[in-house]
Order: C-alpha cells, then sequence, then structure tokens
C-alpha cells in the first residue's frame, strides 16, 4: 500500500468518526437545557423577544430538521453563521485556531527539549541521586494545579522580572514566540513528568538489549551509541504517550487560555457553549476531532520515520 | 561523552531563553512613573482596557450587552447624552428644543458643523434614518421609542419628532444608544456589512475587531469637538480571568482594568502608581421571588425573608465594603428616587412576626437559583441559608450555568434567585415598567408581581409631564413595591474600574457609559 496509501486511508477514516462525533455533540448541547437567548438578551428577555430569536435562528424546528440542515449545509463546506457574533462559523474558528495551534507545538517543543536530556540523565545514572531528582521533581509539575503554575509563572517571569509580557498572544513571529512561552511552558511543565518516565523506562529497557551490548563491544562511541541506538528506540512508547496527551490537551488548553488571555479555540468554545451559540459549539467539535485524528496520524507517521522495521504493506 | 551531550542541550537551552528575553521589544511600558501631575491634556497616545468579555456586536438597535455598548457608544452620538451625575441629560448632537402646546411635538435644533467619521456632514436626514431604524418593531430596543408616531426632517438642521401621547421620557429616550445617529440608509451599505465597520460622529472610528481578543479603534480626525479626542486609539481587550487583568495592569500590558475583583480593591487603593476608581453606579441587586410558586404568593412570606437578609453582612462578605445596603427598587443615582422608601432591612424580630402572620409559620422548604463561576453569587447564597435558618426555612442552593439560569429564571422556573439591573437611561421608567408591570413583556422582573396600584402610578408617570407628578407616583412605586417585598432589594454597588495614574480623565457615568474623548494619558 505504501506510506502515500495509509495516509490516504486514514484520512478517508476520519469522515465516519467527524460525522459520529457532531451527532453526538449536536444532539448532546440541544438537549442541555439553556438558551442562547437568554444569552443575548440578558435581563431583558422577554418572551416575545425571545421567540423572534428563535424563529430568526431556526430554534424552533424540530431538533432532526435541525441537524439535516447543519449536515446539508457542511457538506456544501459552510459551518454556518455565529449565534453570537452573527459572523461566520469558518472565520472565527480560523481567526482562533492559530493561537491554539501555536500553544501546542510550542509546548510539545518545549516538552521534548527538556524531557529528553533529563530522561537521558536519570536512565544513564539509574538510581543514582540524579535519576531521583529527575524522577520526583517534575511531579511538582503534573500535581500543581495549572492555573497556580501558570500565575506563579507569569508572577516571577512577568511582573518581577520583566522578561516575557503578562499574557496575550503577540504579535508576528518573535512577539509569539515570547507571549506564548510562559503559557507553553506550564503546559509542558504539567506533560514533561509523564514523558520523562516513560522515556527513561524504555530507555532503560533499550539499553539492556542485545544489539546495545553489540554495538558497544564493536566500539561504537558514546554519542552515536544514544543517538542511533538507544534514543531511536526508546523514543517509540514515549511518542505514543506525548501524541495521547496532545489528544487530551486539544481541549485542555482552555484554562490555560483564559489565564494567559489567549485567544484560542478553546476559549472559543467554553465561550460557545456558555452562550448556547450552537453553530460555534458544532464547528469547533468537528475542528477538535480533526485534530486529535491528525495528530494520531502524525504520531503514527513518525514511528515509521524512527523505526524502519514499522511498513505501510499489510 | 553523555555528559557533553547533555551539557551540550542544556547550553542549547539556556542561551535560547535568553535571546528570547531579549529580542521581540520591550513587552511593555514600565510602571507609570511618579509624579506625573495632572495640569493640560497632552496629546497622543494608545490607551489599553482590558475588559472581562468580549462584545457582541455593534449594532446599537439591537444588543443588549454592555461590553458592546460601551464601545460603540465612542462611535455613534446621540442628539443628547447623559449628564455626568446620572440625572439627566444634555445636548449633544442637538443643541436645543421647542415642544408644541399639545406637548405632542418636539422641534430639535441640530448642532452645525458635525461630520461623520467619514467626512460627510451630518444632516437631519441621517437623524431620521437613524431614530426610525431604531423604532423598528423587530429590534431589540424598538420598545423604547414606542411613543414616538413619526419623524421629520424639514430643513437639514431641524428634526420634528411626533409623539402618539405627551411622553416624559423622552428626552432620556433619545439619549440611549439605540437612537445613536448613523448615515441615512448606511451610506449606501447593507445593515450587516455597515455594523462590521460602522461610521458615526463619535470621537473614534473603526479599525479592527479580533473576535475574542481584541477590539481598536482610533482618533477620528473629523470630530466636531475641537481638540478632542487626546487619544491617538483605544484597544479593548479580552481578559476574563481577574487575576490576569490585575497583573496586565501592574505589569503595563494594559492601563485600565475593568472590574477588579472586590477582595482585591483594598490592595489596588494602596498601590502606587494606581488609581482605584469607585464610580457611583445605578446598578442594584435583588433577591427575587416567584410568585407563581408557593408560598412566595403570600406577602408575608416576602417580607420575612426581606426582613431576615442582613445586607450590611452581604456589603462587607461580598464587596468587601465596596457598596450600601439597599432600600428601594430605584438606586439612588436614578431620578425621582425616594431616599425615605422604606426598603426593608435586618430586622429578626420583625422577620419572625411576618412568619407567625404567613401560611407557613412552622417555616419550609425551598431552592435558589444561582449561576456557577460567579462567587459573589454563591457567598450571598451560602449567606442567605444561614440568614433564613432561624425563621424555619430550610434553603436550598442550586447552583446552574449562567445560561440556563437566565432561561430558567425568564420561564418563571425558579423559587429564588438572585438578579440585578443598571439603568440605560436617566430616567426610571424603563426600570419601572420592566420591573413592575406583569404585561411589559418582563412579567415584573420574571417574578409575577401584580399590585394595579403600581402599575397604574407607573403608567401615569410616563404620560405626566409634571416633575412634581412624576415624583408623586414614583414614590407611590418604590414605597408600595418596598412593602409588598416582591423582591429583597440587597445592596447597591460601584462601577470599579482600576487604572495606571498616567490615565487622566476617564469618568464612568451611573449608567456605565464613558466618554474616551475626555481621556489623556500622561506620559
Amino acid at each position: 500500500m505504501g506510506r502515500s496509501g495509509f495516509v490516504v486511508q486514514r484520512l478517508l477514516l476520519l469522515i465516519p468518526v467527524a460525522v459520529g462525533v457532531t451527532i453526538i455533540v449536536f444532539f448532546m448541547v440541544h438537549l442541555i437545557p439553556g438558551d442562547p437567548a437568554a444569552t443575548i438578551l440578558g435581563i431583558h428577555a422577554t418572551p416575545k423577544a425571545v421567540a423572534l430569536l428563535h424563529q430568526q435562528w431556526g430554534l424552533n424546528r424540530p431538533l432532526a430538521s435541525q441537524y439535516w440542515l447543519f449536515l446539508d449545509r457542511l457538506l456544501h463546506g459552510n459551518l454556518g453563521q455565529s449565534i453570537y457574533y452573527g459572523g461566520s462559523v469558518s472565520s472565527l474558528i480560523l481567526s482562533h485556531l492559530p493561537p491554539t495551534l501555536w500553544l501546542l507545538t510550542y509546548a510539545t517543543v518545549l516538552t521534548v527539549l527538556i524531557s529528553v536530556p533529563l530522561a537521558v540523565l536519570a536512565a544513564t545514572r539509574r538510581d543514582g541521586i540524579r535519576d531521583h531528582v529527575v524522577r520526583a521533581v517534575p511531579l511538582v509539575g503534573l500535581g500543581m494545579p495549572q492555573f497556580w503554575l501558570g500565575f506563579l509563572l507569569i508572577y516571577v517571569f512577568a511582573i518581577s522580572l520583566r522578561i516575557f509580557p503578562v499574557s496575550g498572544y503577540g504579535t508576528g513571529f518573535t512577539g509569539h514566540l515570547q507571549s506564548m512561552f510562559l503559557p507553553s511552558l506550564t503546559v509542558a511543565l504539567a506533560l514533561t513528568p509523564v514523558v520523562i518516565r516513560s522515556l527513561r523506562a524504555s530507555m532503560l529497557n533499550v539499553l539492556t538489549a542485545e544489539y546495545i551490548v553489540t554495538a558497544r563491544s564493536k566500539g561504537v562511541s558514546s554519542r552515536r551509541l544514544f543517538q542511533r541506538h538507544v534514543l531511536r528506540n526508546a523514543v517509540i512508547p514515549a511518542v505514543t504517550v506525548l501524541a495521547i496527551n496532545i489528544g487530551f490537551l486539544v481541549g485542555a488548553t482552555v484554562i490555560i487560555e483564559q489565564i494567559f488571555a489567549i485567544p484560542g479555540i478553546g476559549q472559543l468554545m467554553i465561550n460557545a457553549i456558555f452562550q448556547r451559540d450552537f453553530p460555534v459549539v458544532q464547528g469547533v467539535t468537528l475542528v477538535f476531532a480533526i485534530m486529535v485524528v491528525l495528530v494520531n496520524l502524525l504520531a503514527d507517521m513518525s514511528y515509521a520515520a524512527l523505526d524502519p522495521r514499522v511498513s505501510f504493506e499489510r | 561523552m553523555k555528559h557533553r551531550t547533555t551539557t551540550a542541550i542544556t547550553l542549547i537551552a539556556v542561551s535560547a531563553l535568553a535571546a528570547l528575553a531579549g529580542c521581540g521589544g520591550s513587552s511593555g511600558s514600565s510602571s507609570g512613573t511618579a509624579g506625573a501631575a495632572s495640569g493640560a491634556p497632552v496629546q497622543g497616545g494608545d490607551l489599553v482596557i482590558a475588559r472581562t468579555a468580549d462584545s457582541q456586536s455593534m449594532n446599537n438597535t439591537t444588543v443588549f450587552d454592555n461590553e458592546s455598548i460601551w464601545i460603540f457608544e465612542q462611535i455613534f452620538q446621540t442628539l443628547y447624552t447623559v449628564t455626568p451625575n446620572g440625572k439627566g441629560v444634555q445636548p449633544m448632537l442637538a443643541t436645543g428644543y421647542t415642544v408644541s402646546a399639545d406637548k405632542k411635538t418636539y422641534t430639535f435644533t441640530l448642532r452645525s458643523g458635525v461630520k461623520f467619521s467619514t467626512g460627510q456632514p451630518m444632516t437631519s436626514a441621517d437623524v431620521k434614518f437613524s431614530i426610525d431604524q431604531a423604532s423598528a418593531a423587530a429590534k431589540g430596543w424598538g420598545y423604547i421609542n414606542t411613543a414616538i408616531k413619526s419623524v421629520e426632517a424639514p430643513s437639514p438642521s431641524t428634526v420634528v419628532v411626533n409623539l402618539k401621547y405627551p411622553w416624559a421620557p423622552l428626552l432620556a429616550d433619545l439619549s440611549l444608544f439605540s437612537n445613536g445617529i448613523v448615515p441615512a440608509n448606511y451610506g449606501g451599505k447593507s445593515e450587516t456589512d455597515f455594523y462590521n465597520a460602522p461610521v458615526g460622529t463619535g470621537p473614534f472610528k473603526w479599525d479592527y475587531w479580533h473576535k475574542g481578543s481584541a477590539l481598536k479603534l482610533v482618533r477620528n480626525p473629523n470630530y466636531w469637538e475641537k481638540g478632542k479626542p487626546y487619544l491617538n486609539s483605544v484597544t479593548w481587550t479580552d481578559v476574563p480571568s481577574d487575576n490576569t487583568r490585575e497583573l496586565q495592569l501592574k505589569g503595563g500590558q494594559a492601563q485600565v482594568d475593568e472590574f477588579p475583583a472586590w477582595s482585591t480593591v483594598a490592595s489596588l487603593k494602596t498601590t502606587p502608581s494606581v488609581t482605584m476608581n469607585l464610580f457611583n453606579s445605578t446598578r442594584t441587586d435583588y433577591l427575587a421571588f416567584n410568585e407563581l410558586r408557593k408560598p412566595f404568593q403570600d406577602v408575608h412570606v416576602r417580607r420575612a425573608i426581606s426582613l431576615a437578609v442582613d445586607r450590611a453582612a452581604l456589603v462587607k462578605a461580598v464587596l468587601f465594603g465596596n457598596g450600601k445596603p439597599a432600600n428601594s427598587l430605584f438606586p439612588p443615582q436614578v431620578p425621582y428616587y425616594q431616599a425615605a422608601t422604606q426598603g426593608l432591612q435586618f430586622d429578626l424580630a420583625a422577620a419572625k412576626q411576618e412568619m407567625a402572620k404567613s401560611s407557613v409559620p412552622h417555616g419550609f422548604s425551598t431552592t435558589i437559583l444561582v449561576s456557577s463561576g460567579f462567587s459573589d453569587d454563591t457567598t450571598i447564597a451560602t449567606i442567605l441559608q444561614s440568614e433564613l435558618k432561624p425563621l424555619g426555612i430550610n434553603l436550598k442552593i442550586q447552583t446552574l450555568d449562567p445560561n440556563t439560569v437566565n432561561t430558567n429564571q425568564q420561564s418563571l422556573k425558579y423559587d429564588m434567585t438572585l438578579t440585578y439591573w443598571t439603568m440605560d437611561i436617566p430616567d426610571p421608567d424603563e426600570l419601572a415598567t420592566f420591573g413592575v408591570d406583569p404585561n411589559s413583556g418582563a412579567k415584573s422582573f420574571f417574578t409575577a408581581y401584580n399590585n394595579p396600584t403600581v402599575v397604574k402610578a407607573t403608567h401615569d408617570a410616563e404620560q405626566t409631564l409634571s416633575t412634581s407628578a412624576r415624583q408623586d407616583l414614583y414614590n407611590t412605586v418604590q414605597s408600595d413595591s418596598a412593602s409588598d417585598a416582591f423582591m429583597a432589594f440587597l445592596y447597591n454597588s460601584p462601577y470599579a474600574y482600576a487604572t495606571t495614574s498616567s490615565v487622566h480623565g476617564f469618568y464612568v457615568t451611573p449608567l456605565g457609559n464613558y466618554h474616551m474623548e475626555n481621556v489623556w494619558l500622561s506620559k
């Protein structure tokens, strides 16, 4: 089948996943109590105004026909209009996607930059002081609530030391690099304990493998040993762990986005749910589903890059 | 070997961090230089206001959301505007008026030299179009203009408003943002396109709106008030977290922090380089009773509960002292407020007496509906729980998300709930009608309260122009609604804004709006 066939097959599988997710979310969000008119009208909601808005938004039609309309629009590439803002859902999503993608990518990069050297340190100095420190200290990042950790970092690095801005997304590439550092670090500090441990464990596994002993006896230098043999083999389970966590992250960035005032997809979703902005909720859910599937696809493809034993042939 | 790899990676990481910190320019100005004297306003500067939520739409005729209203008020202006003390109106785009003997025809003279930000002069045709579109029935604020029969534009600088009947709140209604002046026929654009990039006569004009992130307005070079605005631009950023807004203020990323948490007000007052403003507001918080649910149809039950609420304790616990117990449906800042209104205050003995007279002298079980995510509301509900115990009332707190709470409140599916009001116009008519008239569409603030005397007084006050007659009528509304205790009036709270000390001229009227043309930044 080959790599391209594999990718195509996975992308085609995306369709039933997406449709399934949208059905579930559509009915869930419509069945919970609450009314977008309540958000729009606030304390000025009179039954007449509410009824008028319901008619305008097509909410007085039966649920099944509303879903059909949504699906029909979707197949024509139209995600509908936001009830709250009135503008197109797709433009809302497109404008909110980059900050979240930045957050996820930056956080992943930082996680890797922090975890790999530390895991190597721990695995090669097994049961030594350094190993214990590397395994214990990052647990602080895992145990601490993200909002607390976030504010702590802001307080130290943005207010006291003035190295980074307090919050926001920034403008321009360097602006984003600067503004997104603290939020990405907050996410990375929660991911690293898990990645370090899994990487360390799989490295310990690999270090005792026969092919390592063979390579060493052949006189392969330590650095080359690590780069070509140990890391590449050990990293595969860690990639799985990382991919799963990124999948969770796609929705969990909401808290970070709140604290750091990042106009990302998580923020958009939470507000849309509170406002009962049904078209936005449906649109964002679709995007989430696609992102999770794509992340997993990327993870699978990286296995092939890292491990030549993995092939796409059946 | 492994050392070197590790060391190398660590070195790279550290130097990357250092490079990162160095590049990208400064992350905002350092905290305002102390001792910046307020003197003559300084031209220029860009102001950033960190606010709690994003706007919804710039359509001034349909939205009810403050975060939208306070923005487009910098773009659209009205014929009259509220005075700084919130009790009356003063000329803005109109300079004066005459009224016919039968009080049904008002002739307004428009200010000369007013232009839209596009450079087009404003004429009566624009005013007629604007008021007509605001009155259109399907729109949100159409009801405010119900008394208007027609609008005419006999000459470019004269506008005639014909009423169906004499209408006391007319000038106040015309000062409402829904009657803001837009170019006739939206300057040739469709309504949707127009409101995506609105044009008005105000001190600022449209720049951009990144939804969920920031909205920016820039100086209108064609603004009619000479020398104003002082600022080059104002940017409203969306920062939902109280803590983050405060940190942005302290870190120099924002110069204005909208609504800091009450618990932080005291410390902000003592922070050098920060000005903690508490502006008089028309915000009043109430505890509402649903008279369609037993036993709240019984006035003795409502009075008992109202008497059992220690409002001073609420002000202390929730507002951290930044507020006052309320005694009337009307807030003190509204014209025709009656200071002598005997809104029930804390008196446990009297509360027990009322319970004894009621249909449920031994107490009962009920629930209070509260929005999640609002710690103030949860605090109030918890305090109420313990305050109502001596009366034998077992209060359960039902916490739901804000949208569900609003929906339930509006369809009268609750026992007790917390609600509030802020005035939109400097006239009590809007509040009175909304609050005590079960047929006004809001079913008396969603309580189903119906006292025909009070309802009649509200209607009569609309069509009487005599201020003393209106005062008497509104006194009746306030006194009777207080003794009927259809809601327990809890407290009045101010509008809290923390600014850096470099911000001058920032003032919020009791209606909640502000005029950015008066604001300037000292260096």
